[in-house]
C-alpha cells in the first residue's frame, strides 16, 4: 500500500521544483508511510528484526516450493539449507523497507557557509528489479548545491542504500534519492545520475551483455541552469 | 532430435541414452522426479557419495515447466508478501509470473542433454595442436543463495584426431551453467563433458566469476573474483602444455 502511494507521489512531483509545498508535503507523507509501525526509531529497528524472523518460515517454504518446481532435489547436500539462506538473502536485499531517512540523517546536517557544488560519485548500488526479482547494479553519482546546510558525505551513500535495497524501478530509485536529499537539506539544487546494468536484460530476455541504463534526476538549479548541470556532468564523467 | 517427454520416458529410453549429464556410462535416470521433488535415488550408482550425485541426470521437459509454473508463481507471491510488499500494486501485479519464468530460464540447463547438443558436430581432423575458445560469458545461479553468478569461461583442449564444433563448447557451458551451481562443480562438469565426448589428449577449463552472493550481501566485496580450473589429461601432467594454455588465455 505504502509503496503504491510512493509511486503515485513520485508521479505527482514530476516537473515540480523541490521547494513547492505539494512536493514537500507529499514527500514527508512518503517518509511517514515508510515507518511501518511506531514513532520511536529505536523500538522500530528491533521490531523489524523480530518481524523478519517471524516471516522467515513462510519465505523458506516458498523457496522450497520453487526449488521443487524447478526440478531440483531439495534433499541433496548443497540444497539442504538453501531455502533458509535464500530467504535471509532476500530479506537483506530488501532491508531498505525498514529504514527511514530520519534514522540516517538526523544528526549529520551541519551549517556551513558553502555554496559550491558538492559531489559524491561512484557510489556502488545494488538493487532488485521489481518485475523479475533479479538484481540490477551500478553506480550512483550525487551532486548538490548547498544552501547553508551541508550533509555528512557518507549519508548520501546511506540514502542510496535505503532506497536501493528494495524492489525497485531505476527511474523511481533516482527520483527518490533526489527527493530525499531535497527534503532533508533544502538545497539550491540536487542532481542524481544512476548508471546500471540490469541482469534481467543481461542474463535472460534480450541477453545484451554490455548494455547499461542511465537515468537522472535534476531538481532546482540543476534543472533550470544548464551551466550548473554541465559542471555536474563534466565532473562525474571524468574517468 | 526430439526431447523425450517426462511422462512417457521409460527406463528403456534411458538405457539406450548414451550420455547422461555428459557422462557416457549409461547410468539409469532416476524416476518420478516430479513427485515431491526429485528423489535422486541413483539406482545403478555404485557409491552415493557427494561427488557422484551431480552425475545424475535431471531432465525436465517444457511440459513440466508449464505444469509447475503456477506453483512457482504462487511461491513468489508468498515471498513478496513475506518481504512486506503489496503484490497488488501495479509494478508487482505480474511479477510472480515473470519471476517464475525467469527462474525457469535460469535453470534451463536441466532441460537439455549433452548428447542433443554434440551429436552432429564431432569431426575427424588430423589436428593435434591446442584449440582454445576463451571469454565465453557465463551466467549461473548460486545454489546456496539463489543469487546470480556471472563471469567468463576459457576452454582449451588438445584434440586426438577428433575436433568439436567451436560453438558446441559454448553450448556445453550453457547447459551446465544454467543450473543451480557451485563454481567448482561447474568447472569439472564442463571438463568431463568434453573429455567424454571427444577423448582428447587433454582438456583445460578455467572459470573466472563474480558471485553476487558475496558482492550484494554477506561480506560485500565488490571487486572480488573467484577463479577455478580443471586440468585433465596432458594438461594435468605436462606443465608446459598447461603454461601455454594459461598464457594464451591471459593475452
Amino acid at each position: 500500500m505504502e509503496y503504491q502511494k510512493a509511486a503515485e507521489l513520485n508521479g505527482l512531483c514530476n516537473g515540480k521544483i523541490v521547494t513547492e509545498y505539494l512536493c514537500r508535503n507529499g514527500f514527508s507523507e512518503l517518509t511517514v508511510d515508510t515507518k511501518k509501525v511506531a514513532v520511536q526509531h529505536k523500538n522500530e529497528t528491533s521490531r523489524k528484526e523480530a518481524e523478519d524472523e517471524s516471516r522467515l518460515p513462510a519465505l523458506e517454504a516458498a523457496y522450497t516450493t520453487i526449488l521443487r518446481g524447478l526440478g531440483e532435489n531439495t534433499d541433496r547436500q548443497g540444497l539442504l539449507k538453501t531455502p533458509l539462506r535464500a530467504a535471509k538473502a532476500m530479506q537483506f536485499l530488501t532491508k531498505g523497507y525498514h529504514e527511514t531517512i530520519y534514522d540516517v540523517l538526523n544528526d549529520a546536517i551541519f551549517d556551513e557557509d558553502h555554496e559550491e557544488l558538492v559531489i559524491v560519485k561512484d557510489i556502488d548500488m545494488f538493487s532488485l528489479c521489481e518485475h523479475h526479482l533479479v538484481p540490477f547494479f551500478g553506480k550512483v553519482h550525487i551532486g548538490y548545491l548547498p544552501s547553508k546546510k551541508v550533509v555528512g558525505l557518507s549519508k548520501l551513500a546511506r540514502i542510496v542504500e535505503i532506497y536501493s535495497r528494495r524492489l525497485q524501478v531505476q527511474e523511481r530509485l533516482t527520483k527518490q534519492i533526489a527527493m530525499a536529499i531535497s527534503e532533508a537539506l533544502q538545497p539550491v539544487g540536487v542532481a542524481v545520475v544512476i548508471e546500471a546494468a540490469h541482469m534481467c536484460m543481461v542474463m535472460r530476455g534480450v541477453q545484451k551483455m554490455n548494455s547499461r541504463t542511465v537515468t537522472s534526476a535534476m531538481l532546482g538549479v540543476f534543472r533550470e541552469d544548464p551551466k550548473a548541470r554541465e559542471e555536474f556532468l563534466a565532473l562525474t564523467k571524468s574517468a | 532430435m526430439e526431447r523425450p517427454k517426462q511422462k512417457q520416458v521409460n527406463q528403456s529410453e534411458n538405457e539406450t541414452d548414451a550420455a547422461i549429464n555428459g557422462h557416457f556410462d549409461g547410468r539409469v535416470k532416476m524416476p518420478g522426479w516430479r513427485a515431491g521433488g526429485a528423489a535422486g535415488d541413483p539406482s545403478t550408482v555404485p557409491s552415493s557419495s557427494v561427488m557422484e550425485s551431480w552425475r545424475e541426470e535431471r531432465t525436465r521437459s517444457l511440459e513440466d515447466n508449464e505444469m509447475s509454473l503456477p506453483s512457482i508463481a504462487a511461491a513468489y507471491t508468498t515471498i513478496l508478501r513475506g518481504l512486506g510488499e503489496d503484490p497488488q500494486r501495479q509494478g508487482l501485479l505480474k511479477t510472480p509470473w515473470r519471476a517464475a519464468t525467469a527462474m525457469q530460464f535460469f535453470t534451463k540447463g536441466y532441460q537439455e542433454k549433452i548428447i542433443d547438443v554434440l551429436n552432429d558436430a564431432i569431426f575427424d581432423e588430423d589436428h593435434d595442436e591446442m584449440v582454445i575458445v576463451k571469454d565465453i560469458d557465463m551466467f549461473s545461479m548460486c545454489e546456496h543463495h539463489l543469487v546470480p553468478i556471472f563471469g567468463r569461461v576459457h576452454i582449451g583442449y588438445l584434440p586426438n584426431k577428433r575436433v568439436l564444433g567451436l560453438s558446441k563448447l559454448a553450448r556445453i557451458v550453457e547447459i551446465y551453467s544454467r543450473r543451480l551451481q557451485v563454481q567448482e562443480r561447474l568447472t569439472k562438469q564442463i571438463a568431463v563433458a568434453i573429455t567424454e565426448a571427444l577423448q582428447p589428449a587433454g582438456v583445460g577449463v578455467v572459470v573466472e566469476a563474480t558471485h553476487m552472493c558475496m558482492v550484494m550481501r554477506g561480506v560485500q566485496k565488490m571487486n572480488s573474483k573467484t577463479v577455478t580450473s580443471t586440468m585433465l589429461g596432458v594438461f594435468r601432467e605436462d606443465p608446459k602444455t598447461r603454461d601455454e594454455f594459461l598464457t594464451l588465455i591471459r593475452s
